[in-house]
């Protein structure tokens, strides 16, 4: 599903289908996943269509939330000053989008995924985050690859004290999404209290792997902070 | 060396009383450099706090900045047009007391939005009722704040007002609450109504999983035992949640086999054991 192609195709995979056809600069866009449907006109001579996944906290409506919430199955302890890595499943949404050497333009999202949202810190002061619910893992997972991606996290313990995590926010805005036939990214956590941690992204490129679109640099919009500091609580 | 000393003649002619044409120019001159100075800061000012305050403030910093650097341009170039600066600053004075009674309302609704443009507690764009109006916000100038109300009519409310009027800002917190009453017979299984509910709140994507929705039996009342269903949305989704959800709880409570009561009275009749 994942990939580039020209402004002529038909894809269909798991219960989803994306078809861009017709005659000269006039091409009919038709996309349906589960029982939505959607249809647009497209005007163009060259360019091409680009199926990736996206920072997932864009469904149902554009511009409720920024940051990615997954709580974990089951809490996670780590002894004081050591580092240990493990892997999370993340919500993928599906962005397909219109290139050409001079513009990127997004045309659709779209998930497979359940949709939810959920507050991180006070109602005063907190943050509106997508919601996910994913298990701690060992190894890299088996994934629904058009539902779930897999999400390397290196976690550093930088506190004098064992802490315990139940929950990791990440900014979309810092996210980098890279895919083959399944979506990846790589966090960085660094817990500095009991309570507070750090969350970052590994933006090179793995071996194998294309990187996503990036919906806010196609925006034109600076990616200047790096880091997002969880500070009402793990 | 003639046409030289022609100029020094013509520059040095007296207009009036110890006003020269020389000091008519070195007064448009001092103005006209003053100007220009405020617009080179007005513009670096611009730049340097565009990306770190709201438009609003910026355009209010802006427009002090410029008006300073001209008004003491003027009172440096005033005394070259023969104005002494001490005649000029009891005559302002008086002038002052004289607006400042003609322009009380004014002044005070200026410190008002001053006031207002500190401390923040609107933005624009946020739903608020300020006294009995309630809408959006849609501008905050030095002397008014404009709203467009729910049914979207233009108000203009005076600084003052706003200022000192109780608000209720519905957009200042990242989420809020809302609650219904739901009746249902007593006959019919609270646990059950109560699981149907919890079951349907969770597949909404914006009823937030935290803080978790409450739903509990309120009251045992003459018709029906109450039940309260609170919950938490975004604030910008909450009022499309809570006009979309009470129907589909109706609907999902009789799918169940749950009863909406009307009100009832049993009445017995005399003589009846």
């Amino acid at each position: 599903m994942f990939g580039e192609y020209e402004l002529n195709k038909e894809i269909k995979e798991d219960g989803i289908e994306i078809k861009i056809d017709g005659r000269g600069k006039v091409k009919n866009y038709y996309r349906k996943c589960k029982n939505e449907e959607v249809r647009k006109v497209v005007a163009a001579k060259e360019g091409k269509l680009f199926v990736v996944p996206v920072e997932p906290v864009n469904l149902p409506k554009i511009g409720i939330a920024e940051h990615l919430l997954i709580e974990l199955e089951e809490p996670y302890i780590i002894e004081p000053f050591i580092s240990d890595s493990f892997y999370l499943k993340f919500p993928v949404e599906i962005g397909v989008f219109l290139v050409d050497k001079k513009d990127v333009e997004r045309i659709d999202i779209f998930t497979q995924t359940k949709q939810k949202y959920t507050l991180y810190g006070s109602p005063e002061n907190g943050i509106i985050c997508r919601w996910w619910k994913s298990a701690i893992y060992e190894d890299k997972p088996e994934v629904k690859k058009l539902e779930e991606g897999i999400m390397k996290v290196d976690i550093k313990n930088e506190y004098r004290e064992w802490v315990e995590i139940k929950k990791l926010v990440f900014r979309a805005f810092d996210m980098k999404i890279f895919y083959n036939s399944h979506a990846y990214m790589h966090s960085y956590v660094t817990i500095h209290k009991k309570t507070m941690a750090e969350t970052a992204f590994e933006g090179r490129k793995p071996k194998d792997m294309k990187k996503s679109i990036d919906i806010y640099e196609a925006k034109g919009i600076k990616k200047l902070e790096k880091k997002f500091v969880m500070e009402w609580g793990l | 060396m003639n046409l030289q000393g022609e100029i020094i003649k013509v520059l040095n002619h007296e207009i009036t009383k110890g006003v020269t044409i020389l000091d008519i120019f070195i007064f448009i001159i001092i103005v006209a450099v003053s100007v220009i100075i405020a617009k080179i800061v007005r513009l670096n000012v611009r730049r340097a706090l565009k990306e770190k305050v709201p438009k609003t403030t910026l355009v209010t910093i802006e427009k002090i900045v410029y008006y300073t650097i001209i008004i003491f341009g003027f009172i440096i170039a005033i005394p070259y047009i023969g104005f002494s600066l001490s005649g000029l600053l009891v005559a302002g004075g008086i002038a002052g007391i004289v607006i400042g009674l003609a322009t009380q309302t004014v002044i005070s609704n200026l410190i008002s939005g001053l006031f207002l443009m500190a401390e923040k507690p609107i933005q624009i764009g946020d739903g608020v009722s300020i006294g009995d109006i309630g809408g959006v916000v849609k501008d905050i100038r030095v002397l008014s704040t404009t709203i467009r109300t729910w049914d979207g009519i233009y108000v203009r409310i005076p600084n003052e007002k706003v200022f000192t009027s109780s608000i209720y800002n519905y957009n200042a917190h990242a989420a809020r609450r809302f609650e219904y009453k739901i009746g249902i017979a007593y006959k019919s299984d609270a646990d059950k109504a109560i699981e149907v509910i919890k079951k349907l709140l969770e597949e909404h994507p914006f009823i937030l999983k935290e803080p978790a929705p409450q739903i509990f039996v309120e009251e045992l009342a003459d018709s029906s035992v109450n039940l309260t269903v609170k919950i938490w949305a975004p604030s910008s989704e909450w009022y499309g949640v809570k006009t979309e959800m009470l129907w589909k709880i109706k609907v999902a409570l009789e799918k169940a086999g749950i009863e909406i009561p009307f009100p009832q009275l049993v009445i017995w009749k005399g003589g009846e054991d």
